[in-house]
């Protein structure tokens, strides 16, 4: 549509050949993001000013963070430790969980599209459910506590895992695939030895990726009563004693920053 | 033996792919497949083995007809007959070993299937496979390590392993260079005389196939236009079976040509 109504640029050669040349959309697709970035502004009441008057309060709060109450670590230990458990079970069952939803979800590799459809549909409503949102209602039907917690991120590593697998497998090469079915294999079967050693790489990789986002998640779901960490966090800022929640945060980095580490040299590889 | 008795295949949208086959195949025969680019070689082959299916008309393998088979006896049936793409159609990812160890999947129990473990025996089919075709010492070599002709070799391992009554090959040798050509055609023709298993080929490569075939099945329109001995093909069948489109065949040579140098 676009190169119809702008046309497009025409270059003659020597010997009286005409080539076209479509004209660049980027100018357009800049002019779009300006025009949007201009009205999010507006709609936000975003304002600089704000922002750097207020700046002064986070570094008097940072401030009142340090030094860190060091003897608070044995409290913030326990929690810690829940926050990573909860990541690491709802990483692992999620990821697990996301092959055969997203197998279901593959249009080709299932051919009855009522499925295929219904179950995309089931993973786009489950990833536009903030993880806050589904651990709130996971502390209604599970009481509260770390359980909850582990499946709000089981639900997110669902959502989010099977979304990413789906679009692999879909992608992937069909040809061995024929030959399996050629040999005499099952569409299950053709696709666990032809297309899942295609997608196994790039899956662990998401798996993984999807686990260092998940410690993060796990770390404020104690606001709503989910577990973990979060629950600590809001206590102290509640009671504003900020070099414990100095304390809190030192440590939250600190695994963050080990676990996204061990995760990253291990994605590389797989890559 | 492989028995037509006046097959058509229309696809969906009313392409006509198969019109008034009548073919019968004995056991141990190596017939090659010509006809120009959708004339319907490869919907020929893949009824064979149910791949696709056939829309009237009756198809007999070793006197069972094909399109009474349901479910499981399709896949039983399959596992008789092996298939060899242009493109190898091989897992890329991982060894030659593991590729050709696929074919015994449809034996294995349900938790040998989910582990991918196989037992020894199966591994030295697999190796005895890959022996026959020459290519043992790359069993632990990634398939996208190996080349064309080795791929191709590590398909026909993958068939072997099945121990197939019909072999069937869907133009192998279109992506490989004349000399590399030459080997897997000498691997199909020991294949076929050796083992008693029965090739039909889709062949565009014209000297190819009169050179290896015993017999030539020549496809236009979705017709069989010629059935006859390799040796008794003229210039003037080939023209017939090419639609007198001389112009078409002489690109043909022609591109051959290009390859070689
Ligand atoms: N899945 C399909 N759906 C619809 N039409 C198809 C399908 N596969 C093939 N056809 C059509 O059927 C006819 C025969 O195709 P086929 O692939 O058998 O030809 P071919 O002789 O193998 O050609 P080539 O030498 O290019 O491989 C063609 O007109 C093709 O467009
Ligand atoms: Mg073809």
């Amino acid at each position: 549509m676009y190169n119809k109504i702008i046309p497009s640029k025409k270059w003659t050669l020597p010997n009286g050949k005409v080539v076209e040349e479509k004209r660049s959309k980027t100018p357009f697709i800049f002019f779009v993001l300006i025009v949007a970035t201009w009205f999010s502004v507006q709609l936000t009441n975003f304002d600089m000013q704000t922002i750097i008057s207020e700046a002064r309060q986070f570094w008097i709060i940072f401030a009142d963070m340090i030094p860190p109450t060091w003897s608070y670590l044995p409290e913030v230990w326990q929690p810690l430790m829940d926050t990573i458990k909860m990541s690491l079970l709802g990483s692992i069952i999620g990821s697990i969980v996301a092959i055969p939803v997203a197998y279901l979800a593959s249009s080709n590799i299932v051919l009855f599209k009522p499925i295929v459809v219904l179950t995309k549909v089931f993973l786009s409503i489950l990833r536009t459910l903030p993880t806050l949102v589904s651990a709130l209602i996971a502390t209604l039907i599970f009481g509260l506590g770390t359980f909850a917690g582990t499946v709000a991120i089981f639900l997110f590593t669902v959502s989010y895992v099977g979304k990413l697998l789906y679009e692999q497998i879909e992608d992937a090469d069909m040809k061995p695939f024929e030959a399996m079915e050629s040999i005499g294999m099952t569409r299950r079967q053709a696709f666990r030895y032809a297309i899942f050693p295609q997608v196994l790489p790039n899956f662990l990789s998401t798996s993984l990726f999807c686990f260092e986002g998940n410690v993060r998640y796990a770390a404020i779901l104690g606001y709503v009563g989910a577990g973990g960490i979060g629950l600590l966090l809001d206590e102290n800022i509640g009671w504003r004693d900020y070099t414990n929640v100095g304390m809190i945060l030192f440590m939250l980095i600190l695994t963050v920053y080990i676990i996204e580490t061990i995760s990253e040299h291990f994605r590389k590889k797989l890559i | 033996m492989i028995e037509f008795n006046d097959v058509e295949k229309i696809y969906p949208g009313n392409v006509k792919a198969l019109q008034h086959i009548h073919l019968t195949i004995d056991k141990g025969e190596f017939v090659a497949v010509i006809g120009l680019s959708g004339a319907g070689k490869s919907t020929l082959i893949r009824c064979i083995n149910r791949m696709h299916d056939i829309t009237s008309g009756q198809l007999f393998v070793d006197d069972v007809e094909v399109s009474h088979l349901r479910g499981k006896e399709i896949r039983k049936f399959r596992q008789k007959i092996g298939m060899i793409f242009q493109s190898y159609n091989l897992v890329t990812r991982t060894t030659a070993l593991k590729n050709v160890l696929v074919s015994f999947v449809p034996q294995l129990s349900f938790w040998r299937k989910m582990l991918g473990l196989f037992s020894k025996e199966h591994k030295i089919k697999a190796l005895t496979a890959l022996d026959q075709v020459g290519i043992v010492d790359k069993a632990y070599v990634r398939v996208d390590q190996l080349s064309g002709g080795q791929q191709q070799r590590v398909a026909l391992a993958r068939t072997l392993a099945q121990y197939p009554d019909i072999l069937l090959a869907d133009e192998p040798i279109a992506s490989l260079d004349p000399v590399t050509s030459a080997q897997v055609m000498d691997d199909f023709q020991r294949i076929n005389r050796d083992m008693n298993i029965s090739v039909i080929m889709n062949i565009h490569h014209v000297e190819m196939a009169l050179d290896y075939a015993d017999r030539i099945i020549g496809v236009r329109d979705g017709e069989i236009v010629y059935d006859g001995k390799s040796e008794d093909v003229t210039q003037e069948v080939l023209d017939h079976i090419y639609k007198g489109n001389v112009e078409e065949l002489r690109e043909t040579y022609e591109g051959e040509q290009a390859h070689v140098q």
